[in-house]
């Protein structure tokens, strides 16, 4: 099926091949190499290359290309999936997958390539089971294989192997058997200057970290299902149950991973957590300018808003700022006209502001009032969206397991104030896209 | 520099290898063998250190063993008689109590690729697939297809491949998946592997227990397989419907293609997977990796094929991200074309239009060919887009839209006035020789309606000495032959000295002989020359017909999932025969005895008009025996009945009954209205005349005749 595999980085230079079937020549990228000097940017290099003996299909993931060659008919979703799964694995071993990170790391990479594809078939692509065959570098087992002369290969068959399930190995033990879900939301928003909202959604992931002895089968209901939109599982959720009964029913993978990742949209009520009154004005042919802004929680169901900090891009006629925060610490970057304001937590009781005066270029033309003002924000034990967690049982098991969940809001892109047409239509454009890539 | 010093390095590392200090120190020798891959991996030849390599190849060391084999893999075939030396070690660590160096040893014994060492590796082989861990009988499974691929001709033994496919009932499910893989390989020769009714349901039935690679296999196999009953297809559709909703687009692909293949007999069954697939494949659509989405807009083109409608409220999911690349982008645009209707419309066109202006030239061009495409249905306004963009006067902007228009006018001739207008000035901004052709035609063929067209020609006429394209030299000789015909006065004086030129001057045969030719009909007389040249323009009535035909899931089904709609470039590009030769006039004579004729063209509303207004006053019933024609699609019988001079007007859509065919022409105005089993002819004539009358019948029955036989 693939017959080899080439690493091509950004300049043109193959790093690194790995042949399966038998050995084809280096010569057979050249096709690739035009290709990418006719694509104008590198992303543009097509994905699937015919040449007159193989087709190259090739898939370029952190500025790396890496083909492979094909020399029959294949499905190519088929080889378009195994190549990222491939990257995925490499990102996997080494946090990253860089064109040095795969140099150093050559000899693994060799490993883990021999045990992903045998005469071109996929064989141990699951990351659970490959750590088992080959152990991922770290900076300790490097020292102490030194040490000790010991290898980076398991002795042991790895069990996982003879597992029904393939995203878990046989024979987990654990004495505190615990599963832990944290349930975070960024929510992107962009509100006027009257305070409503132009747009409102909320990307939200629920990552785990199980640990529990044996074959666990958990089931995880949530108050208000409905509200998701556009969910993508890990593969171990059984889909036909979330069809059917909106009911996350899974045999969990051994450690850390991502049980589902969602998007709400704006249809379904995004409740803002933050407002902001802010009130910039200059004044025609004065040299002063008079800044005014306020910060406030709403609707955040009592949990308090922390880690707040704001900044703006103040016109270009602006010299300096000087303001008055009623707590926090503020920095004006003259140069670069950002202005940022490092809150801290929002005291419902007492609202955080920021009032002074700026000081304008002389002679210079009345600046834009209307700034972007960008909000970074935490608010611990809530989610935005509302949605919760009914309930977590296990089964097939006979202990207890401890069981947590965890909810954080973040904000992610989140603008307030009107901006001037320009910005409203280019954040429409962007959004749009946005809208377009979600769908 | 990998390229030089390598011999320096090579002579380097052979020292390490076998100084004696190094070999006895097991970190120092691994790290010495590390350097090796590593300069392999460079691209350096360090073939020579074969030697030294097999020696280090007899350690406990697993890691050593596997660096040592990535080496000996890579650089068997050019040492076999070296090779033999390692067949020893690799067969002892075959007995090895660990099941990991077992298969170790099993891969590589087979990865060596040399047929000389076949002897010695059958026999460990065969002990691998009785071995008793799974991981051992994986790789025993595919060395059997790898003996396989290196003497294809040799056979393998049949007790072996009766030994395989009792493995296909394995325990462990990547061993029944290799089994498949092995077989398929080993019997290509005999059609792959045998598919029958037993093994078909063994396999769907532990479809669940494989991993994504191993479901797409098995499902690709299975491809062959034609169920018995349609009680035993539908328990397998049902089986598989939910992997037909994969989160994995792979798997749903190929799911799909088996639903199509085993559903080949049942359309509504493959039209309600098409549906239910629809959604997986938009998610793919919307995948995080580019190559996905590129993939599954391609197969999304081939659906639309046959459904045209069916993502039509999911247009906006094709609209183009900024950052996207230009292969997807050109792809969603034709998807976007395929899902233009009267309520998406509007919004298409305006997101098509922000595309035009992408800095990518080809991404602009293809825009605004895609709204040229939209144009055939919806002409008014994307002629105003088009327009709007000459505005620009940017220069491959220019060109895309000449381009478009001439595409344009040759299908919706009634544009041809707003076309006209629009041409006027853009000469200026065009470079390229496709653009300046476009624009040559097109002023050769509506140039009495273009006050500057002799103008433009005479600056080209001028300057044609230092024209360097010969397609433009040849084009702008048949567009001022077209000009003279019709604005002789303007047209005579520079008509002569570009033939002149031609004749007298250029170097080229083509151009030389396309001159004389011109010449020698102008010799003829006018008529003559405006018969040759002016002969056919593009169909009025080709003007009805929108949208492409819907075709057959089955003429599609074939190539889903495979690397066909990847590779193949936009779906069809269509190439409108324009009358660009000069022989086309003479094509057109007419056979029928009775002389019908098409132009002047009605237009559709007139023919409305005629049709009400003569209903009332008499009508001619005739019933014709004539083979269904029911099936054949109105594009065939269009084409076929503008070859007797029949305008088809318009019909109904294809499955409603009675079908109707609103069809004119012009000695005498008549109209059929046709059913099932013998068609129905509703005739309206004017004036009446039951000669003409009779030969028009019989003209129409030969066309249907023609057109059920062939369908036959």
């Amino acid at each position: 099926m693939i017959h080899s595999l080439f690493l091509i980085n950004a300049s043109g230079d193959i790093f690194l091949e790995k042949h399966w079937k038998s050995v084809v020549s280096r010569s057979v990228c050249d096709y690739f190499f035009e290709a990418q000097e006719r694509a104008t940017e590198p992303e543009n290099v097509p994905p699937v290359i015919p040449t007159p003996h193989h087709y190259l299909i090739s898939v370029l993931r952190h500025h790396i290309y890496f083909v492979a060659v094909i020399q029959s008919e294949v499905p190519p979703l088929f080889v378009i999936e195994f190549l990222h799964r491939v990257v995925d694995t490499f990102q996997d071993y080494f946090g990253v997958c860089t064109e040095a990170a795969i140099k150093d790391n050559v000899v693994v990479v060799y490993e883990l390539l021999e045990e992903m594809l045998d005469n071109g078939f996929p064989l141990a692509t699951e990351s659970n089971i490959l750590k088992e065959l080959i152990k991922p570098p770290t900076i300790l087992r490097t020292m102490v294989n030194t040490i000790t002369g010991s290898t980076n290969v398991g002795e042991q068959l790895p069990t996982g192997q003879l597992s029904v399930v393939p995203w878990r190995r046989t024979g987990v033990k654990y004495t505190n058997n615990e599963a832990y879900f944290d349930v975070v939301e960024e929510i992107d928003a962009i509100i006027d200057k009257s305070g409503s909202t132009i747009t409102a959604e909320i990307q939200g992931v629920i990552d785990a970290c199980v640990k529990l002895t044996g074959m666990p089968d958990l089931t995880l209901s949530f108050m208000n299902p409905r509200l998701l939109d556009d969910v993508s599982f890990h593969p171990c959720v059984r889909f036909k149950r979330w069809e059917a009964e909106r009911i996350l029913s899974f045999i969990p993978p051994d450690g850390n991973f991502r049980l589902l990742s969602y998007h709400v949209s704006s249809q379904n009520l995004v409740a803002i957590p933050v407002y902001v009154k802010h009130n910039i004005t200059f004044r025609e042919g004065s040299s002063q300018g008079r800044f005014d802004l306020t910060l406030g929680p709403k609707q955040t169901m009592g949990k308090a808003v922390e880690s707040v900090l704001v900044s703006s891009q103040l016109p270009r006629g602006v010299l300096n700022a000087n303001l008055n925060p009623s707590q926090g610490t503020y920095t004006f970057d003259p140069v670069t006209k950002l202005l940022t304001w490092d809150v801290g937590k929002i005291n419902p009781q007492k609202l955080p502001s920021l009032k002074g005066t700026m000081s304008l270029q002389a002679g210079a033309s009345k600046p834009d009032e209307n700034p972007t003002i960008n909000i970074q924000f935490k608010i611990q034990q809530m989610a935005i969206s509302g949605l919760k967690v009914n309930r977590l049982d296990m089964y097939g098991e006979k202990y207890k397991p401890f069981k947590g969940i965890k909810y954080m809001t973040k904000a992610g892109k989140f603008q307030a104030g009107l901006p001037d047409k320009w910005t409203l239509e280019y954040i429409k454009t962007e959004l749009l896209h946005k809208e377009i890539r979600i769908n | 520099m990998p390229y030089l010093g390598g011999e320096e390095t090579v002579r380097e590392l052979r020292r390490a290898l076998s100084n004696p200090n190094v070999q006895s120190d097991p970190l120092r020798y691994r790290n010495t063998i590390l350097k090796v891959i590593r300069t392999m991996s460079q691209g350096v030849d360090v073939s020579g250190l074969f030697s030294e390599m097999v020696k280090a190849c007899a350690t406990v060391d697993v890691v050593q063993k596997k660096l040592v084999y990535v080496f000996l893999c890579s650089y068997a075939t050019l040492n076999p008689e070296l090779s033999l030396l390692v067949i020893n070690s690799l067969r002892k660590d075959c007995q090895d109590p660990n099941p990991m160096v077992r298969s170790l040893a099993l891969r590589n014994m087979t990865n060596l690729r040399l047929p000389s060492l076949v002897e010695y590796v059958e026999q460990p082989l065969t002990a691998g697939l009785r071995d008793r861990a799974a991981c051992v009988r994986r790789v025993a499974v595919l060395g059997w297809a790898k003996l396989h691929n290196l003497q294809p001709s040799s056979e393998i033994d049949a007790v072996v491949v009766n030994e395989l496919y009792s493995l296909l009932r394995d325990p462990d499910p990547v061993v029944m998946v290799n089994c498949l893989r092995a077989l398929e390989e080993i019997l290509k020769e005999e059609g792959g592997v045998a598919i029958n009714k037993p093994i078909t349901h063994h396999l769907l039935n532990r479809l669940k227990e494989c991993d994504i690679w191993g479901q797409c296999e098995v499902l690709r196999v299975l491809q062959r397989y034609r169920p018995q009953s349609e009680d035993e297809l539908f328990d397998i559709l049902s089986l598989l419907d939910s992997f037909l909703v994969s989160p994995h687009p792979p798997v749903m692909a190929a799911t799909l293609s088996l639903f199509l293949s085993v559903s080949s007999s049942l359309p509504a069954v493959s039209l309600a997977a098409l549906e239910r697939v629809s959604g997986p494949l938009l998610a793919a659509c919307g995948s995080g990796s580019r190559e996905m989405r590129f993939a599954a807009v391609c197969h999304i083109q081939l659906l639309l094929r046959s459904v045209p409608g069916l993502l039509g409220v999911h247009y906006k999911r094709f609209f183009c991200g900024y950052a996207e690349p230009a292969y997807i982008k050109e792809r969603k645009m034709q998807v976007l074309v395929e899902l233009v209707n009267d309520e998406n419309v509007a919004m298409i066109l305006d997101e098509l239009k922000g595309y035009c202006t992408d800095v990518n030239t080809d991404t602009a061009q293809a825009a605004i060919s895609a709204i040229g495409r939209i144009g055939r249905s919806y002409s008014d306004r994307c002629l105003q887009i088009l327009t709007g963009l000459l505005g620009l006067k940017q220069d491959h902007i220019t060109s895309a839209v000449v381009q478009t228009m001439r595409d344009l006018v040759w299908v919706c001739p009634q544009c041809s006035d707003t076309v006209c207008l629009a041409l006027e000035g853009c000469e200026e901004t065009l470079q390229d020789i496709q653009g300046r052709q476009a624009l040559l035609w097109l002023l050769g063929v509506y140039g009495e309606r273009i006050s500057s067209a002799p103008y433009t020609l005479e600056v080209l006429i001028d300057g044609v000495r230092s024209e360097a394209s010969l397609g433009i030299k040849m084009e702008l000789l048949t567009a001022t032959m077209r000009l003279f015909l019709c604005r002789p006065a303007e047209t005579q004086d520079m008509l002569g000295r570009l033939l002149h030129y031609c004749i007298e001057e250029t170097t080229d045969m083509c151009m030389r002989d396309q001159a004389l030719l011109y010449y020698r009909l102008l010799h003829c007389g006018i008529e003559e020359t405006r018969k040759v040249l002016q002969g056919r323009r593009s169909d009025p009535s080709l003007g009805v017909l929108i949208g492409r035909p819907t075709k057959p899931v089955s003429q599609w089904a074939r190539c889903f999932n495979t690397l066909e709609p990847l590779s193949q470039g936009a779906v069809e590009a269509e190439s409108a025969s324009r009358g660009n030769s000069s022989t086309d006039g003479l094509a057109s004579s007419i056979t029928a005895p009775l002389s019908l004729s098409l132009s002047p063209a009605v237009s559709p509303e007139d023919f409305e008009h005629l049709w009400l207004q003569r209903q009332a006053l008499h009508t001619e019933r005739e019933c014709v025996r004539c083979p269904a024609v029911l099936h054949c699609s109105p594009q065939s019988l269009q084409a076929a009945m503008q070859l007797v001079n029949i305008q088809t007007l318009a019909f109904t859509p294809q499955h409603t009954l009675p079908w109707r065919v609103y069809l004119y022409t012009h000695t005498l105005s008549e109209d059929g209205q046709e059913e099932e089993e013998g068609i129905k002819v509703t005739l309206n004539q004017q004036p009446r005349d039951d000669d003409a009358l009779r030969q028009f019948l019989t003209v129409l029955t030969t066309v249907l005749n023609t057109l059920s036989s062939e369908k036959d």
